[in-house]
């Protein structure tokens, strides 16, 4: 048990997570784009609180940075073919 | 065989078995009941696994259970990103397991350990030593 995954869909892990914040200094949405954690098929709304807790504990402040992950539509995945699909029943 | 099922629960009472549902999963012929969905009538068979990690290939199955996470998800009837929480099994469903994939931009140490063909790929994802490549 000495590896805690976060996310869950791209496989980051709690260490991989801290490290990166620990190196950069960075926000959540920095820490998305270095690691990809949030950035999976669920689109961040399975481990969206988990990233953000590990985001206040490493830095110790409530709401820290300036940057926070955003929620944006779809709300789950649909393929590209389904939105450019005309005739779809 | 549904060795994995709760047949008598202390609390929903004893299980009333429905009509049986024939379907098929990564090939295998197997049986659920109706009312079940995809992700419960294969925990009664005893599968877990229902795709693995499309990079890695490590395993994943049912996480939350409630349609949320999309880690159950499996290609049902060439229909891909299938909830099998979510999805009420049908008769003769063909259901395939996720499988692992390419993942061509991936930096690695040494070029040579990289797949050259599919049979090279199909071999290192069964783990077995790369011999003469295919010609
Ligand atoms: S287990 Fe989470 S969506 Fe099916």
């Amino acid at each position: 048990m000495d590896r805690i995954v976060i996310c869950r869909c791209e496989e980051v892990d709690l260490e991989e997570i801290e490290q990166t914040l620990i190196n950069y200094q960075c926000s959540m949405r920095e820490i998305k784009l270095r690691t990809r954690a949030g950035m999976g098929y669920c689109g961040g709304r399975t481990c969206r609180p988990a990233l953000n807790a590990i985001l206040e504990k490493v830095s110790g402040e409530k709401q820290p940075h300036q940057i926070p992950l955003k929620v944006q539509p779809p709300v789950r995945p649909v393929s590209l073919g389904r939105i450019g699909e005309t005739n779809y029943e | 065989m549904n060795s994995h099922r709760i047949l008598d629960h202390p609390v929903l009472g004893k299980l009333t078995i429905e009509k049986e549902i024939p379907f098929t999963f990564d090939g295998k012929k197997y049986t659920g009941y109706e009312g079940d969905t995809i992700a419960s009538a294969l925990l009664a068979q005893g599968i877990r696994t229902l795709r693995v990690h499309e990079e890695s290939g490590s395993p994943r199955g049912i996480y939350c259970n409630i349609g949320h996470c999309f880690e159950c998800r499996v290609t049902v009837d060439g229909t891909p990103g299938i909830r099998a929480c979510l999805t009420e099994l049908n008769p003769d469903m063909i259901i395939e397991s996720g499988k692992q994939q390419f993942s061509p931009f991936k930096s690695t140490e040494n070029q040579d350990d990289l797949p050259r063909t599919y049979a090279e790929f199909e071999k290192q994802l069964k783990g077995e030593k790369e011999d003469e490549p295919d010609v």
